[in-house]
């Protein structure tokens, strides 16, 4: 069959290449509607625990997406505490509650927050920090006495060295913070100079992320194509001929990102690396059909019959490339990362496509070029035969035949470097080190993470289960109704339409309250009694309102800091502290909890009597029963976010929760760690599940168990040797080092299929073991070594993108084109040689 | 046509106007914008010589969760439309009762106020400072409850309709308030503010106070329900003011420092109907 598709190709050359333009068109059309996703949080399905979870917290606590800015002054003595910095802060921070798309009431800083202080005995002040009034303004150095008593502010709003300050910037929607972090820079370009502006935040990394990206979707690509360009010129001395490889390529690529977006996904920053991943597997095959075709046509031969010749002997080494670089990344799919899914499936989409693009349209677009040009290219390709390939392939030949028994001892010896490389990897990942390292969001994460606590969140939510004291609540409402039917009618209908614990106390409290005016006689003393048990039931659910539930807490949270990663934790309990230390005079012996759960409500009640009384609920819910500690932590590493997880658990096992309480985590850094490690063990699955289905495929397409065998040992020996490499050289395996392991399955696979595939079908013809190697060493070993060439320098563009995954995909094509080559052209013929006896047992071929 | 008779008729059609002009512009000096809000000040904050009322505020989040607070109230005049004092004691909930608040409220100088925590048996004074600070963690702010000095604004009667008189009150100290100017909405029969609405330095509304239920009490148009809503974080206060009585006698010693501590009990108790 597979002969007649080429042979209707090589003969409807036009019909085959408007389809072709057609189909492409028609994907092109679709690109317009992308839709960008830059959002981390998206590397977990919706629904994923974790990510309910998360966003339940957000929705709870009355969190947002935050934009920093940061404010430093190195060169004042008296750092941010001077006049003119103070001035610009608040200029800056009013002028930013301006902006639309701000929550300015919920925005952080010194000039939008309340100074608690004593004024003369027994007087508490609620004031404005930086008051617009000129008459009530505080001079510097009282505003830095005051930050200093205010544990909440300290090295949160100003830093500890006093050199910079930071205004917190909540943002509605996280696709306005790129215009939004343009207008601040604008308001920033217009104040008097002196002090150093940093930019930063989550938000803007994202927004940031997802414009370069798109640039380098329309830069690193195109320039990669060029360089596979010139590179094939280079081999091939042939526009025309050329031309081939990239018509297939560029229709591949617009074709599956058309369909990507079409089928409405977003692109992410996985998606957008698609065209980058397909151009090689695009353009692989067809370098592979250029070599033959330049090597096998003959001056005055017909094109349309060289070109058929060369597709049935390229036929099965492409069909085996094309599946099982189309199965390695297929396997995505099996990671729980929907971006990493939709990334492998479109990609193996892609290879398929490649392949039946290889097999149709470059025959097609052969055949279609005049006789005479191709005579011309004939001639040409066999006088400057081989270019200078041949001299490095020599080498290679006699390594493998003359030294097999050394080529495999060292094949060994790097088996055995990479597996204590292996051991070394360490698992971690940070967006935003997806920045270079002086790219601007990198500088203000280094300057801002330096000064402060730590500009990465966490929460860490403690909640009681309040189940329990309504069933018992529920019990005694029963038994009270049962004595009074004036109880029974009021309190039934609430039960039975509040669900809410909290909301049903509060009805049944205003009811009993309501009905005890008018009531008379018996009906008061149940009413009173109903109005008894519910406040205090109401009471005793309020348990975070309670000394034990805040010394839990506190002891907690020193624990934290006296371990080092946690720059900082801010809870409902330092509030209340502070704010009880004022009440009771100021002085510092009265920072603590205070005794009873009325001295808490007490207290809690004085703070609301301040401008900013909702700031409360970023730290507890208005029931009491859920109160979050925010952590700050300088460093977004997941393996720092992971070992303070360890710190809490370890905590946790010696101070176990009270009954019924339990922690939950959210916030950004957290939810980073959680789809690092769902990637990392889903990746790990899917490669092993991978190079399982890839070596049964060999042993199917084969059909033999050694040649199977033999396919996967360049690609377990690549594979191998890049991660030792990563673990002896000490990169981080990160989210694009760990896609790219499917990456590396399935291009490190295709040399050794070539090579045996071919390999196996000389061996046939010429009986010969030695003479075997001799012709491998021609045309098929030619072919691999430009392959791997092309695509090794053709990447290299992607070195000088400012986005480092695109640099870890530069840097990886190259090794894995290198080493599966060397090791394909080395150790595939060493082993065979080696083997040959075995291998090849019909015949006794005798070694020249 | 000769031009005279239609110059004539011009100038006749023009008196006419002048005329009319002048006499709606009569009627608007009769009650002048200084009038209207002293009058609307008094129906607010002063009628009676003194009175008490149980308050019950709902606090609703943006997220749509409550918070109750239930107090008394106790009011006396001073002198009207001048000082007075307020005395607030607290009920619910449980964990802040017997919490009291008292102040004295002053045109010429800075408020006093007063704050007692019983289960800390402390009395706290509250620095005047800014009154535009939350009550008690609800939507209403400090001066809704005791008042905003008339001669902290100036104010500009801005539309007259059949039922409403529209003023616009700007601050006369910008600096001192979040508002750039608000408007109330005064009842021209009552003089009762049944609307109020505050507007940022971007003319966006982001506050107001709506009367949502007047009654007759005592003679006195009185407000029983009212909404403060906080359009930045979507959370509002629900006011209800129940067992009003107006002119109940109120002795001085009830707003003394001592009754922070011991409440008046006697004064607490509901009026028998």
């Amino acid at each position: 069959m597979k002969d007649q598709i080429v042979h209707f190709a090589t003969h409807h050359p036009k019909r085959i290449m408007w389809l072709t333009l057609l189909m492409t068109l028609l994907a092109a059309a679709m690109i317009p509607r992308i839709n960008i996703d830059t959002d981390p949080e998206n590397m977990l399905p919706a629904d994923q625990q974790d990510r309910v979870i998360h966003d339940r917290i957000k929705e709870q606590f009355n969190l947002y997406d935050l934009i920093v800015v940061g404010m430093v002054n190195d060169t004042d003595p008296e750092g941010i505490y001077n006049t003119r910095t103070l001035s610009n802060l608040k200029t800056l921070s009013d002028r930013i509650e301006k902006l639309d798309g701000v929550i300015a009431h919920e925005l952080m800083s010194l000039a939008s927050v309340d100074n608690i202080t004593q004024e003369g005995p027994g007087t508490i002040r609620f004031q404005w920090m930086m008051p617009d009034d000129p008459k009530a303004q505080l001079q510097p150095e009282e505003i830095r006495q005051a930050v200093s008593r205010l544990p909440m502010f300290n090295n949160t709003l100003v830093s500890d060295d006093g050199k910079a300050a930071a205004i917190y910037v909540p943002i509605e929607k996280k696709d306005l913070s790129h215009q939004i972090s343009q207008e601040i820079q604008a308001i920033i370009d217009q104040l008097p100079p002196g002090d150093d502006y940093h930019i930063t935040g989550l938000p803007v990394a994202e927004d940031t992320f997802g414009v370069e990206m798109f640039i380098q979707m329309a830069i690193s690509a195109p320039l990669a194509a060029l360089a596979i360009f010139i590179l094939m010129w280079i081999f091939f001395r042939s526009f025309a001929l050329i031309t081939a490889p990239m018509l297939v390529a560029m229709a591949t690529v617009i074709t599956t990102m058309g369909l990507l977006i079409g089928m409405g996904f977003t692109v992410h920053i996985m998606s957008s690396m698609i065209p980058i991943f397909l151009m090689p597997i695009a353009v692989v095959d067809s370098v592979h059909i250029l070599s033959e075709f330049a090597e096998l046509h003959k001056p005055g031969a017909r094109v349309r019959d060289t070109i058929e010749e060369v597709i049935r002997n390229l036929f099965r080494p492409m069909l085996f490339t094309s599946i099982t670089s189309a199965v390695g990344f297929a396997s995505l799919a099996f990671t729980p990362i929907p971006p990493v899914q939709v990334f492998g499936l479109f990609v193996a989409f892609g290879i398929v496509l490649a392949f039946l693009l290889t097999i149709i349209f470059v025959p097609a677009y052969i055949a279609s070029l005049s006789d005479a040009r191709i005579q011309k290219l004939a001639e040409q390709h066999h006088s400057s035969s081989g270019f200078k390939l041949g001299g490095i392939l020599g080498g290679f030949k006699s390594l493998a035949a003359g030294s097999a028994k050394l080529v495999i001892a060292a094949a060994l010896g790097l088996a055995v470097f990479s597996y204590y490389g292996i051991q070394r990897i360490e698992i971690n990942d940070n967006p935003v080190r997806w920045f270079k390292e002086d790219h601007r969001i990198r500088v203000a994460d280094r300057v801002l993470n330096d000064h402060f606590a730590g500009t990465y969140n966490a929460y860490m939510v403690l909640r009681k289960d309040s189940s329990g004291l309504q069933q018992q609540y529920i019990d005694q409402l029963r038994q009270l109704s049962r004595q009074s039917p004036a109880v029974k009618s009021l309190v039934d209908p609430i039960v039975d339409r509040e669900q809410n614990f909290p909301a049903m106390l509060s009805a049944i409290i205003q009811q009993a309250d309501n009905a005890l005016f008018d009531a008379e006689g018996e009906a008061v003393d149940a009413l009173e009694q109903l109005m008894a048990l519910t406040e205090d039931i109401q009471a005793r659910s309020k348990y975070f309102a309670t000394p034990e539930a805040l010394q839990y807490i506190e002891n907690l949270q020193q624990h934290l800091a006296q371990q080092g990663l946690v720059g900082k934790s801010n809870s409902f309990v330092d509030l209340v502290k502070t704010v009880y230390r004022e009440l009771r005079g100021g002085e510092p012996a009265h920072y603590r909890v205070p005794e009873t759960s009325n001295q808490v409500a007490q207290t809690v009640l004085s703070y609301q009597s301040s401008h900013r009384p909702y700031d409360l609920w970023h730290f507890i819910t208005p029931d009491y029963q859920n109160t979050a500690v925010w952590l700050q932590l300088s460093s977004g590493d997941n393996k720092d976010m992971s070992a303070v997880l360890q710190q809490v658990d370890d905590y946790l096992q010696d101070h176990p929760l009270p009954d019924g309480f339990s922690m939950q985590w959210g916030g950004l850094t957290y939810i980073n760690v959680v789809w690092q490690e769902a990637m990392v063990q889903g990746m790990l699955k899917s490669l092993l599940g991978a190079f399982i289905m890839v070596f049964i495929a060999m042993v199917v397409l084969f059909r033999s168990l050694v040649y199977g065998v033999l396919a996967m040992i360049p690609l377990s020996l690549t594979i191998a040797l890049i991660y030792g490499l990563i673990g002896w050289v000490g990169k981080d395996y990160d989210m694009p080092v760990a896609v790219l392991s499917s990456l590396t399955l399935g291009l490190s696979v295709d040399f050794a299929i070539h090579f045996l595939d071919r390999a196996r079908s000389i061996y046939q013809e010429t009986g010969h073991w030695g003479r075997t190697l001799q012709l491998m060493f021609d045309e098929p070993g030619i072919a691999i070594l430009r392959n791997a060439i092309v695509i090794a320098i053709g990447f290299l563009p992607l070195l000088a993108a400012p986005l480092v995954p695109y640099n870890t995909v530069g840097i990886f094509l190259a090794s894995i084109m290198a080493t599966s080559c060397i090791v394909t052209l080395i150790l595939l013929p060493a082993i065979m040689t080696a083997l040959q006896r075995w291998l090849f047992p019909h015949r006794q071929g005798a070694q020249s | 046509m000769k031009p005279l008779p239609l110059l004539i008729t011009a100038f006749r059609g023009l008196t006419f106007l002048l005329l009319a002009g002048l006499a709606l512009q009569g009627k608007a000096q009769e009650l002048d914008v200084n009038t209207i809000v002293t009058r609307a000040n008094h129906v607010a904050f002063y009628q009676g010589e003194d009175g008490r009322a149980e308050t019950r505020m709902k606090i609703v989040d943006g997220n749509g969760r409550e918070q109750l607070r239930q107090f008394t109230i106790l009011r006396k005049n001073v002198e009207d439309n001048g000082d007075q004092m307020f005395y607030v004691f607290f009920q619910r909930p449980s964990d802040v009762r017997r919490t009291a608040f008292l102040v004295k409220k002053h045109l010429d100088q800075d408020d006093d106020r007063w704050l007692y925590l019983p289960s800390l048996d402390l009395v706290k004074r509250i620095s005047a400072g800014d009154k535009r600070t939350s009550f008690v963690g609800s939507d209403f702010y400090y001066e809704d409850v005791s008042g905003r000095g008339l001669q902290e604004d100036r104010h500009e009667l801005v539309a007259t309709t059949d039922t409403h008189y529209k003023v616009k009150n700007t601050p006369l100290n910008p600096d001192a308030v979040e508002f750039e100017y608000y408007l109330v909405w005064i009842n021209k029969d009552t003089f009762m503010p049944e609307k109020t609405e505050y507007y940022d330095a971007q003319g966006k509304m982001y506050r107001s106070i709506e009367s949502l239920q007047v009654e007759d009490i005592d003679g006195f148009p009185t407000t029983t329900r009212m909404k403060v809503s906080d359009h930045r974080t979507a959370g509002y206060t629900l006011s209800e003011m129940r067992f009003i009585k107006y002119n109940i006698g109120l002795p001085d010693e009830v707003f003394s420092e001592r009754s922070l501590r011991t409440p008046p009990q006697q004064w607490l108790e509901r009026p028998s109907r």
